[in-house]
């Protein structure tokens, strides 16, 4: 099962979906350009446990992490 | 004291209804601090979870953590808060400069701290690019 962990108020929200599931990986992919398109940075960790960047969407990563973008404070 | 009966059942009926505003009142108070508390919560649970072994391990010591920079190689610490919590350190572990930048939407300070460290993990030219910078003597 992969997951997809969106940043917002409440902590997070988080949405699992079965990657052998060709609905369900069309709707995390919809969800995937959604948050792109509205300046998320998606996040996803290697197999040695660091964080990259992705751009593109991965059914196959275990979890997406998407965080808002950054400003000066 | 018939007299009185009316007024003591008007009376009582207003003691009533004080009562049941107050006791949904105070639930409603009970259950935003609650919430506030569970976003907390999972903040700093979705940080634990992203944090390298090393990293968790010095901010369960500390209340803060360390990041090397992708493109400088320079060390950052990540204090706890949600804004002006990021200081570039030296060798010795001394703030040479304070670095703020957040993300534009609330988030709890779990997640705040998370998307700083990958930002400077990742992108760390892009991440100062938007910082602004600070004294570190004034946190």
């Amino acid at each position: 099962m992969a997951t997809q962990i969106v940043m917002n108020h409440t902590g997070d929200a988080r949405y699992h979906f079965d990657a052998e599931d060709v609905r369900a990986v069309l709707k995390a992919e919809d969800r995937f350009k959604e948050l792109t398109l509205v300046g998320f940075t998606p996040a996803v960790r290697t197999s040695s446990g660091e964080v990259a960047l992705t751009r593109t969407f991965d059914p196959t990563a275990e979890e997406t992490l998407f965080f808002p973008r950054l400003v000066g404070g | 004291m018939p007299i009185f009966e009316p007024l003591l059942r008007a009376a009582e009926a207003h003691f009533r209804s004080f009562l049941a505003v107050s006791v949904r009142g105070a639930k409603a108070l009970r259950d935003s601090f609650g919430s506030e508390n569970d976003a907390e919560t999972r903040g700093l649970t979705l940080l634990r979870e992203w944090l390298s072994p090393e990293q968790l391990a010095q901010y369960q010591a500390n209340g803060y953590f360390d990041v090397t920079g992708c493109d400088s190689g320079k060390r950052y610490r990540i204090h706890y808060g949600t804004s002006m919590n990021v200081h570039e350190i030296d060798g010795a572990g001394w703030a040479r400069a304070g670095w703020c930048f957040v993300p534009n939407i609330y988030l709890v300070a779990g997640d705040v701290m998370l998307a700083q460290k990958i930002a400077l993990e990742t992108d760390e030219l892009g991440a100062l690019a938007v910082a602004k910078e600070f004294s570190p003597s004034r946190r």
